[in-house]
């Protein structure tokens, strides 16, 4: 690319530089000359809908809006002066008027752009009488709503649906004074195809689309005293970049990095998880040790107490009954410290028989896909999706755990006319995907047989398998396809179409597939090695176009730590005792664990009282939620790793969760060899290998 | 020197201007000490016969027929006329009925809230009646001074006061300009 030329101007009589196609606010903000803005936005396109932003040009009769502006050679610039600030003022009070911007019951008052314009131009009232006319509040979705009373129709919110989320849900609506914000075509919020990733939220500049799960914002008090920290939602192992916002250790807000990491593919996006549910109430918190008595009563107790009850019960069956009796379990939504002091204590300690996490099943749904494909599964990274041009998508329900890569998918078919196909019991890409095949859980890996046996055919590059089993992964015969077709009742349009499909997967240049939660049991492990089989035929060296969504926000880091892997099921003893590690697991998943018949013993350490495990288990150990610990998370493509910052203050006297599990090492008979958190953490990325990212 | 006097009224509003004021704490006995407060609801003075005032601050939008009566009546007694915080300056709170018939404001708080039993129209040929919507002062009478917030703090009282007293006319500046 040729270089852009030099351009010089002067702007308030300083000479600058500017590359040529900036605007004048650009070139302004690289010189530190303020020049104040409402509708545009860093992040977005241009707009130069509201004129705060106008400056003199010498030679334009009328004063020119800065942030669409370009520079020009020789350009003389004049940013503030009478009249400018008069033209600016009068926009501002025409704004003010036009709908309700009384902000004594706004819940923005203190953090918002208008009514800070209003304090810079010192806006002491306003000469033109307000027009108090009525605007409708939406308050359908439970996430967001809007008030239109507050809208200034700058526009960001359009903007940002349509070029970050890739949504385009929000357009204008109406005309005149009587113009909307409009979500699809005349809906309510909760009825259009808006899925609360709040994006329009973020940037909005006033009080207009606000934050409905955050109740406590009334007390945010002086935003001098707010601390804004950068770092990563650990939740579902995309790692977006984040910046929490805290008063008083209270939460106010967490937002997307617009504009801080270019790298990312999202955006700085977020999605309704990230955003609106870290608000909810996950229930009461543990605050101190419990430890239930002879007579089933929880009492509180001190942490040397309760920790010993654990040690002596778990060393004295390793060493009467033997390790094999005991097992740890472990969320896959703690960092890689926790897990690393987890395993250490679990195995090292005490020898356990097994050790596992709430979706350790998947992993070894994939160890087992890796043994029938005979080389381990090499996963393609969601960071891949906006090179794909044909993707894949089964039993993957995005919506649910990731919903952020619904937006990049679609953004991806929007912006480079990629294509989509859909296989699985739920579609929520209806919008944008060019094949459908609807089919249920049980039947989806019969599915991933026909396609891959399809696929296999089409490309006539594979050797065919005799016989119907398919253990191997090998395409069978074109009397196996039609038999499995049948099983699964396919009628001939969709055979059709499914080759239209195989074809079209096949000349793509970059394909992906995703296998979805769907595709997580035990039962799975063949479906993922034909998917896996799948890409190699487009990528014979690698296999190396298949993800697989996992299921908690560091299941990569525990996998590879190999938590789930140690598993050893041995002679068939009954498990005796064991330590279960809580993040926000929900109560099928505990029952899951806890639904076999109980053990003898069970200790439990968790953010939150496990109301479901009151009559299971003996001990309650409180630790801090993930706000309240630092940490290192593992992407769910195990490629990158992110530092997951403390930014709220656990209740006071709960320790770090690996402070607990350090203690507990302790007290097994032999001190654990790692003694720190920067130790467990140097560990975890020796282990892990990936490089560290903020 | 005779000490200028003041005089202080509240309209549709709360009355956390006036209680702002009385925050000024020991700044409030010298500012006293300075002035004459004639009429004001902190002498309980209930009779709008104003005497010739220097300042006239008024708490409060404008909502109804007494208070646009008084605006008027204050305006052409004081030299100086003072709209204190949000509601005096903008309408404030009180705008959240302007998008609704005042019959219908009427009928929501006199008869159907949760609270009340055997709720009463306030209308009566005694009573003012409740104007069409609330309006900031300045659109009813002509204002010299803006000082809003909600309520203002102390240190925008005083500001605004000692400005008066020493003979400006005060502007805010940008850092003590504030709407909650
Ligand atoms: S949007 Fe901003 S200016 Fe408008 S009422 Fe709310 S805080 Fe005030
Ligand atoms: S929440 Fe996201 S999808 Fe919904 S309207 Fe806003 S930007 Fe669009
Ligand atoms: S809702 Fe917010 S971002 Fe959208 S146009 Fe209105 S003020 Fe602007
Ligand atoms: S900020 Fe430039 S026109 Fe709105």
């Amino acid at each position: 690319m040729e270089s852009k030329s030099k351009i010089s101007l002067k702007i308030d009589g300083g000479e600058v530089t500017a590359d040529e196609g900036m605007t004048i606010l650009e070139v302004a903000q690289q010189a530190g000359i303020h020049i104040p803005t409402l509708c545009h936005h860093p992040a977005l396109s241009k707009w130069g809908g509201c004129r705060m932003c106008v400056v003199e040009v010498e030679g334009v009769p009328r004063l020119v809006a800065s942030c669409v502006m370009p520079v020009r050679e020789g350009m003389m610039v004049v940013t503030t002066n009478e009249r400018i600030i008069k033209s600016r003022r009068a926009v501002l009070e025409f704004i003010f008027a036009e709908r309700n911007h009384n902000c004594m019951f706004c819940e923005k008052s203190g953090d918002c752009e208008l009514q800070q314009l209003a304090y810079d131009l010192q806006m002491d009232h306003m000469a033109v009488p307000q027009a108090f006319t009525p605007y409708p509040l939406d308050i359908t979705n439970d996430y967001m709503g809007i008030d239109h009373n507050r809208c200034i129709l700058c526009g960001r919110c359009v903007r940002a649906c349509a070029e970050l989320a890739g949504n385009h849900v929000l357009a204008f609506q109406n005309r005149g004074p009587r113009s909307l914000i409009g979500f699809d075509l005349n809906e309510t919020l909760n009825g259009s195809t808006c899925y609360a990733c709040g994006i329009c939220l973020q940037v909005c500049p006033t009080g207009a689309i606000f934050n409905r799960q955050r109740t406590h914002y009334a007390v945010k008090g002086h935003t001098k005293a707010w601390q804004a920290t950068d770092s990563h939602c650990p939740q579902c192992g995309l790692l977006c970049a984040t910046t929490m916002v805290v008063a008083d250790n209270t939460l106010l807000k967490v937002e997307g990095r617009l504009t801080a990491d270019g790298k990312r593919p999202d955006r700085g996006q977020l999605c309704f998880r990230g955003r609106f549910e870290i608000f909810n109430d996950f229930g009461e918190r543990l605050r101190h040790p419990l430890v239930r008595n002879a007579k089933g009563r929880w009492t509180e107790e001190s942490w040397e107490n309760a920790l010993d009850r654990v040690a002596k019960k778990m060393n004295s069956l390793r060493d009467t009954a033997g390790g094999q009796v005991l097992f740890g379990i472990a969320s896959g939504g703690v960092s890689n410290e926790v897990l690393i002091a987890f395993r250490d204590l679990l195995a090292k300690g005490w020898s356990a028989g097994t050790i596992d996490t709430f979706d350790g099943s998947h992993y070894r749904a994939v160890l087992a896909a890796s043994r029938e494909l005979g080389h381990p599964l090499e996963e393609a990274s969601w960071r891949q999706l906006p090179d794909s041009d044909f993707v894949i998508a089964c039993g993957a329900d995005l919506s649910k755990r990731q919903p952020l890569l619904l937006s990049l998918l679609r953004r991806n078919v929007l912006e480079n006319g990629s294509r989509v196909a859909v296989i699985g019991p739920a579609d929520v890409m209806a919008s944008f995907r060019s094949f459908y095949f609807e089919t249920d859980h049980e039947d989806l890996p019969a599915w991933v047989d026909i396609l891959w046996n399809m696929a296999a055919q089409a490309s006539g590059g594979t050797p065919k398998a005799k016989g119907k089993t398919q253990k191997t992964g090998q395409a069978g015969g074109k009397r196996y396809l039609t038999d499995l077709q049948k099983k699964v009742g396919m009628p001939a349009k969709t055979r059709t179409a499914l080759t239209d499909m195989v074809s079209q997967y096949l000349a793509s240049k970059q394909p992906l597939v995703i296998a979805g939660e769907a595709l997580s049991d035990a039962k799975c492990a063949s479906a993922l090695n034909h998917l896996a089989r799948l890409t190699g035929l487009k990528d014979p060296d690698a296999c190396g176009r298949l993800m697989i969504l996992k299921r908690d926000g560091n299941s990569a880091g525990a996998w590879k730590l190999g938590i789930a892997a140690q598993k050893r099921p041995g002679p068939k003893r009954r498990l005796k005792a064991g330590l279960m590690l809580l993040g926000e697991e929900s109560a099928a998943d505990i029952a899951v664990w806890t639904g076999r018949s109980a053990p003898e013993f069970l200790a439990v350490i968790s953010p939150h009282m496990p109301t479901k495990l009151l009559d299971k288990a003996q001990v309650f150990i409180p630790r801090p939620s993930w706000l309240e610990e630092e940490g290192t998370y593992t992407a769910s493509d195990g490629n990158e790793t992110a530092h997951v910052k403390k930014v709220l203050t656990a209740p006071e006297g709960v320790r770090d969760t690996w402070q607990t599990l350090l203690a507990l090492a302790d007290r097994t008979g032999g001190a654990p060899a790692l003694k720190t958190l920067e130790q467990l953490t140097k560990k975890a990325a020796a282990e892990l290998n990936p490089g560290i990212e903020t | 020197m005779t000490k200028p006097k003041i005089a202080t009224v509240w309209f549709e509003a709360c009355s956390g201007c006036h209680m702002s004021f009385l925050d000024l704490d020991e700044a409030l006995v010298d500012v006293l000490s300075k002035v004459q407060l004639t009429v004001s609801p902190v002498t309980d003075f209930k009779d709008y016969d104003f005497p010739e005032v220097d300042v006239g601050i008024v708490e409060g939008g404008v909502g109804n027929t007494e208070h646009k009566e008084i605006a008027e009546k204050l305006r052409k007694h004081c030299r100086i006329l003072v709209a204190l915080g949000d509601c005096a300056v903008f309408g404030g709170i009180n705008t959240l009925r302007n998008g609704l018939p005042k019959e219908e404001v009427l009928r929501y708080g006199f008869i159907e809230t949760e609270s009340t039993v055997n709720g009463v129209m306030p209308i009566h040929e005694e009573l003012p009646a409740l104007l069409d919507k609330i309006l900031p002062l300045h659109e009813v009478v002509p204002v010299d001074v803006f000082l809003p917030g909600c309520p203002p703090s102390p240190e925008v009282i005083a500001y605004g006061l000692t400005e008066i007293l020493e003979g400006r006319i005060p502007v805010l500046p940008a850092d003590m300009i504030h709407f909650d």
